[in-house]
């Protein structure tokens, strides 16, 4: 598919917004091993957003559009929260519905797409806050989990609600004190994680986004399976800055530090034997392996 | 007045193949690889000057990017 769609009709090129043009040339749709690569050298899917100055969110946010294995095909589901104020400036297609319904939505995005388009390959992939996933939306988030529906739900994990100043969220650690929340968190945070494998998603991971290389695999990987095989699932630390007490150029070391051995966002991955099996049959280098064994 | 970073071409590594400050900034299209200089470059009209590239910079010893008032 690649440009077909966006390309601008040579009699209205001049009156474009220049940031348009930029994407209809130096885009990547279409283009076969997308990646963080491309960062830096081709025009991203992203532009001017209005994160604050530092956010490692907005970290989060270019890599995950980078390594989308096809944003042409791609819809992307919003929710409530900071990631709400970015999707207004993301080159993909993009719904917002009610704080908590983004898997409600996708599900039933996902069916209409599969009857609309029989022969084509549409991702859905959620992409929603802390407070959405697990507080407001974690019935919807369970449901569509059970139900096998198959499209990615990436969780940006700053552990409170960092839009509205700072309030306790179920994901936020224990005892931590915040600008909304005095008296401090009374229980444990959420293990989503856990939950989402019990839950029946075929890919886990956690992850924060301090090694782009990592989150690519990661999220390559849970669009893939969630083409063929059902629900995945990824957690992502995007600290908020400000509500931590941290300075902007602080939020990538506040990353690295919450990843160490034991620490609660050491790296964790887990894949099912059916997803396992589907991943090899599609991995080329195996496929050439296997072709010279047989 | 505001803070933007300013990358020093002749200690810019890109051209070994660092990107550590074209990974790590937050903005998008921002902090750009030239391919004719090989050194990185910034949109100034792009940069909230969160200084997040200047930390990444100077924690690999290369000390390419500082800030500068405009």
């Amino acid at each position: 598919m690649g440009k077909e769609k966006i390309k601008i009709n040579p009699e209205f090129y001049d009156i474009m917004p220049v940031e348009y043009q930029e994407l209809v040339e130096e885009g990547t749709y279409g283009k076969e091993d997308r990646g963080w690569k491309d960062v830096g050298e081709s025009k991203e899917l992203i532009e001017e957003h209005s994160l604050c100055a530092g956010c490692p969110e907005s970290i989060a946010f270019r890599y995950v559009l980078a390594c989308l294995p096809a944003p042409e095909d791609t819809i992307m589901v919003g929710s409530t929260g900071c990631t709400s104020l970015v999707f207004p400036h993301v080159a993909v297609h993009n719904i917002h519905s009610l704080f908590g319904n983004q898997n409600a939505v996708a599900s039933g995005l996902k069916r209409a797409l599969s009857y609309r388009f029989p022969d084509k390959v549409k991702d859905v992939v959620v992409l929603a806050g802390d407070g959405a996933t697990v507080d407001i939306g974690l019935d919807m988030t369970l449901q569509s989990w059970f139900r096998q529906e198959k499209f990615t739900t990436i969780c940006f994990d700053n552990e409170l609600y960092a839009n509205t100043g700072g309030q306790s969220s179920g994901l936020m650690q224990k005892g931590f004190v915040a600008k909304m929340a005095p008296a401090g968190k009374k229980f444990d945070k959420v293990n989503l994680p856990e939950i989402a494998k019990v839950s029946g998603c075929h890919y886990v991971a956690k992850m924060t986004v301090s090694k782009p290389n990592r989150v690519e695999k990661a999220i390559r990987q849970a669009i893939l399976i969630a083409r063929e095989v059902g629900p995945t699932y990824i957690q992502l630390y995007t600290p908020c800055i400000l509500e931590i007490g941290k300075q902007m150029m602080e939020g990538l070391q506040e990353m690295r530090d919450s990843e160490g051995p034991n620490k609660r966002f050491e790296f964790e991955e887990y894949i099912s034997e059916e997803a396992k099996a589907y991943l090899e049959t599609i991995d080329p280098k195996k496929k050439k392996k296997k072709a010279i064994t047989a | 007045m505001y803070a933007v970073a300013e990358v020093i071409d002749d200690l810019c590594v890109a051209n070994k193949g660092c990107r550590l400050c074209i990974m790590y900034c937050p903005e998008a299209n921002t902090i750009m690889f030239n391919k004719e200089n090989r050194v990185a470059e910034v949109v100034e009209q792009r940069c909230k000057g969160c200084e997040l590239c200047v930390v990444v910079c100077s924690s690999a010893k290369h000390n390419a990017i500082t800030l500068v008032h405009r």
